[in-house]
C-alpha cells in the first residue's frame, strides 16, 4: 500500500475535521471553562476554578423554575408535533403527485423564512389586537391576552417544528410496501386498525427521529421565547443570552449553557435508547 | 352455478385496458393458474377479485352473491402477495393470528388455529421469530399460512414462487399443493412460469394483453395450444413452415409426414414437441440433419438439429452417454400422429 493510499482518507477527512474543530469543539471547549470560573464584575471573562456557578443553578428557584419551564414547553411543541405531523405525514404520503408536491412545499415553505421573521408574525397575530385573539372574541371565547404567554411560545415553536417532525415520518412512509397495508385489509381490519396496527408502529423510527429532532431545537429555541415570552417568560436560551449581554456575567452564562446541553443529552440518550432498542429488535 | 365467477371484468387505466373483458367460472376446491407474459393483466385481475382494485365494468360473483362492490375487509378472501407482505414488526404467530384477531375470535381458540396452521406449513420452531429472520422460503409459507388461517373460500397467489430460487421453488410447488389438496381451499394463482402452471394445476388460464386466449387442463394445453403464441410460450416447440400436402406438409421441397385431414394447398406450420422426435440410423429418417448444439439437463438432453427444412429442436431420456455429439450427422423421425398442423404463425388460428 502506498503512502497517498493510506493518508487519503485523513486528508479526504481534514477539512471537515478542521472546520467541525474550528466551529463546535474548540467553542464549546472555551464555554466548558469559562463555566467554572469566578465572575469578574469589570473583565469580560472570569478568574480561576469555582463550581458556584453551578451550584447556584442547581440551587436557585429563578433557574430551576426556567430549566423547568423549558422541558415542559419542549415536550408539549413535541408532543403536539407528533399529534399534527404525523397525520400529516400519512395524509400527504397517500396524496396524488401534482398536489403532494405542493402540499409537500407548503410544509417545507417555512423553512425558508427567517424564524424571527415568523415569531414576528406570530406576535402580530397573537397580540391585543391581532387577528387570533379579535377573532376569538368575535367568537365569544375570549381567549384572553395570548401574547406574552406560555401558549404563544408553544404555538409558534409548533409551526416551526412541525416540518421537522413531517419529513422523517413521510419518508419512513414512503418507505413501506403498500402490499403490506393491503394485506391488512384482506384479512379483514379497517383501514383505522391498519393505520394503527400495521402502518404507525413501522414508522416508529421516524417518530423518534422527529421527536429527537423537534425537542432539542425547541429546548435550544431562542427567537421565539424571545419574542412571544416577552421579559418575563424565559427559556434557558433566552436566559443564557441575558447573562451574556445584559448582566456581562460570562461564567454563569457558560454554566447554563452547558447544563442545558448536559440535560438536553441526557434525556435524548435516555429516549433514544428506550424507544430505538424496541424498535430496532423488531424492526431490524 | 359455479363457485366463483368472473363476468366480463375490466380494467381501464385512462385509455389503457389492462384487463379486457375477463369471463371464467372456477368450480369449488379448484387450482386455477393465470399464466401470461408480464404485463398482459394477472395481478390486475387477481386484484380485482381480492377487491384492492375496482373494476371499471364486470362482476365478481362468489358463492352466488355478487361481490364487485364489497371492500377486500368484507370479503374475507386469503391474499398472498408477491412480495409476501408480512408485517415486519410482528413475529411469525401475530402475523398468522392477525386476521384471527380481526374475527374477533378468542385468545385460546386462536393460539390453537395458529398452530395448527404453522404445523401445516411445517414453521411450528419459527413461530417466536420476525421476519426478517427467515428465509425467503419461510416467509412464502408464512404468508400462506396468514391466509389460510382465516379458512378463505377462495385463496389469490400472486407469483408466490417467483423470488425463490430453482430448487426451492420446485419443493415449494409441491408445497403448495400439498397444502391445497388437504385444506380443498378453492386457488386461484397468478405465475408467468408455464412449467409452474403445468405442474401445479388442475386448469390453467392463459392470459395475452388483457384478455384470455385458452381455458385447459396442463395436458391438454401442451398437447393443443389453442394460438402459436401458446404453443411458443408453453414448453419447447420445433416449427417448421410449409405447404399442405396429402400425408403430411412440404416443407423445403420435402414431404413430412403429419396426421390429419389434407385441406391441400395453403400455407400451414408443422408442430413438433421435442420429446416426439427420435433419432432414426442414417437413412431411415424423416429428415436428415446435423447436431448444432447439446444441453444435458439431467434427466434428459436437449439437442438442436439443423436440417434442411429449418431447425428442430429434440429432447431424449437420459439413458445412457451414447447419443450424438455436436457435429455428428443424424436422421429424425417421429409418429405421424405427433406432429400437429395449424396454420401458419401471424395469421389467426
Ligand atoms: N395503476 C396503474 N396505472 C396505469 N397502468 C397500470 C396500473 N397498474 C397496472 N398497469 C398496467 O396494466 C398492465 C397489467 O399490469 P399487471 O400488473 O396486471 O401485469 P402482470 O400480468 O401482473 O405482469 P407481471 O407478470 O409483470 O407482474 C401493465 O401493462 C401495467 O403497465
Ligand atoms: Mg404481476
Amino acid at each position: 500500500m502506498s503512502v497517498t493510499a493510506r493518508s487519503s482518507p485523513w486528508l479526504l477527512a481534514g477539512p471537515g475535521t478542521v472546520l467541525f474543530t474550528a466551529f463546535v469543539i474548540l467553542p464549546l471547549a472555551l464555554t466548558l471553562v469559562i463555566s467554572f470560573q469566578h465572575f469578574e464584575p469589570n473583565a469580560a471573562t472570569g478568574s480561576g476554578f469555582t463550581f458556584t456557578n453551578f451550584v447556584s443553578i442547581l440551587t436557585d428557584e429563578y433557574f430551576l423554575g426556567i430549566f423547568w419551564r423549558t422541558l415542559k414547553l419542549s415536550l408539549l411543541t413535541t408532543l403536539a408535533c407528533a399529534l399534527i405531523g404525523v397525520p400529516e405525514a400519512y395524509i400527504l404520503s397517500r396524496m396524488r403527485d401534482p398536489w403532494r408536491s405542493v402540499f409537500l412545499l407548503v410544509i417545507i415553505g417555512p423553512l425558508l423564512v427567517s424564524v424571527v421573521v415568523r415569531a414576528f408574525g406570530w406576535s402580530i397575530l397573537l397580540g391585543s389586537s391581532g387577528l387570533v385573539v379579535q377573532l376569538g372574541e368575535m367568537l365569544g371565547l375570549g381567549f384572553g391576552r395570548l401574547l406574552y404567554t406560555e401558549t404563544a411560545i408553544v404555538i409558534a415553536l409548533v409551526h416551526v417544528m412541525l416540518p421537522f417532525m413531517v419529513i422523517p415520518v413521510w419518508t419512513a412512509l414512503q418507505r413501506l410496501d403498500p402490499s403490506v397495508e393491503a394485506a391488512s385489509l384482506t384479512l379483514g381490519a379497517s383501514a383505522l386498525t391498519t393505520l394503527r396496527r400495521v402502518v404507525l408502529p413501522q414508522v416508529s423510527l421516524g417518530m423518534l427521529s422527529g421527536s429527537l429532532l423537534v425537542f432539542g431545537l425547541s429546548t435550544s429555541a431562542f427567537a421565539i421565547p424571545g419574542l412571544l415570552g416577552g421579559r418575563r417568560l424565559k427559556m434557558v436560551a433566552t436566559l443564557v443570552y441575558d447573562q451574556f449581554l445584559q448582566e456581562l456575567n460570562w461564567p454563569l452564562g457558560a454554566a447554563l449553557a452547558i447544563t442545558l446541553l448536559v440535560f438536553n443529552l441526557a434525556i435524548m440518550l435516555a429516549f433514544n435508547r428506550f424507544v430505538e432498542a424496541r424498535a430496532r429488535k423488531v424492526l431490524g | 352455478m359455479s363457485f366463483l365467477t368472473l363476468a366480463s371484468l375490466t380494467k381501464a387505466y385512462g385509455s389503457f385496458v389492462a384487463v379486457d373483458g375477463i369471463s371464467l367460472a372456477i368450480e369449488r376446491g379448484e387450482f386455477v393458474s393465470f399464466l401470461g407474459p408480464s404485463g398482459c393483466g394477472k395481478t390486475t385481475t387477481l386484484q380485482m377479485i381480492a377487491g384492492l382494485t375496482p373494476p371499471t365494468a364486470g362482476t365478481v360473483v362468489l358463492g352466488g352473491r355478487d361481490i364487485t362492490q364489497d371492500a377486500p375487509n368484507k370479503r374475507g378472501l386469503g391474499v398472498v402477495f408477491q412480495s409476501y407482505a408480512l408485517f415486519p414488526h410482528m413475529t411469525v404467530a401475530e402475523n398468522v393470528s392477525f386476521g384471527l384477531e380481526m374475527r374477533k375470535i378468542a385468545r385460546a381458540e386462536r393460539d390453537r388455529q395458529v398452530a395448527d396452521t404453522l404445523s401445516l406449513v411445517r414453521l411450528s420452531e419459527m413461530a417466536d421469530r420476525y421476519p426478517r429472520q427467515l428465509s425467503g422460503g419461510q416467509r412464502q409459507r408464512v404468508a400462506v399460512a396468514r391466509a389460510l388461517v382465516i379458512k378463505p373460500p377462495v385463496l389469490l397467489l400472486d407469483e408466490p414462487l417467483s423470488n425463490l430460487d430453482a430448487k426451492l421453488r420446485e419443493e415449494m410447488q409441491f408445497e403448495l399443493r400439498r397444502i391445497q389438496q388437504s385444506v380443498g381451499t378453492t386457488t386461484i394463482m397468478v405465475t408467468h412460469d408455464q412449467a409452474e402452471a403445468l405442474s401445479i394445476s388442475d386448469r390453467v388460464v392463459v392470459m395475452e394483453k388483457g384478455r384470455i386466449t385458452q381455458v385447459d387442463a396442463p395436458y391438454r394445453l401442451y398437447e393443443q395450444p389453442a394460438t402459436p403464441f401458446i404453443s411458443d410460450f408453453v414448453g419447447k416447440m420445433t416449427r417448421l413452415h410449409g405447404i399442405r400436402r396429402a400425408g403430411g406438409v412440404e416443407v423445403a421441397g420435402r414431404l413430412l409426414p403429419a396426421g390429419g385431414d389434407a385441406g391441400e394447398g395453403g400455407a400451414v406450420d408443422l408442430l413438433l414437441r421435442p420429446e416426439k422426435i427420435e433419432f432414426a440410423a442414417a437413412g431411415q429418417g424423416m429428415v436428415d440433419g446435423r447436431v448444432v448444439s447439446r444441453f444435458f439437463f439431467g434427466s434428459y438432453w436437449l439437442f438442436a438439429i439443423e436440417t434442411a427444412a429449418g431447425l428442430a429442436t429434440v429432447s431424449l431420456p437420459n439413458q445412457d452417454e451414447d447419443v450424438p455429439r455436436e457435429g455428428e450427422n443424424v436422421a429424425l423421425r417421429w409418429a405421424p400422429a405427433s406432429a400437429r398442423v395449424v396454420s401458419p404463425e401471424g395469421a389467426e388460428p
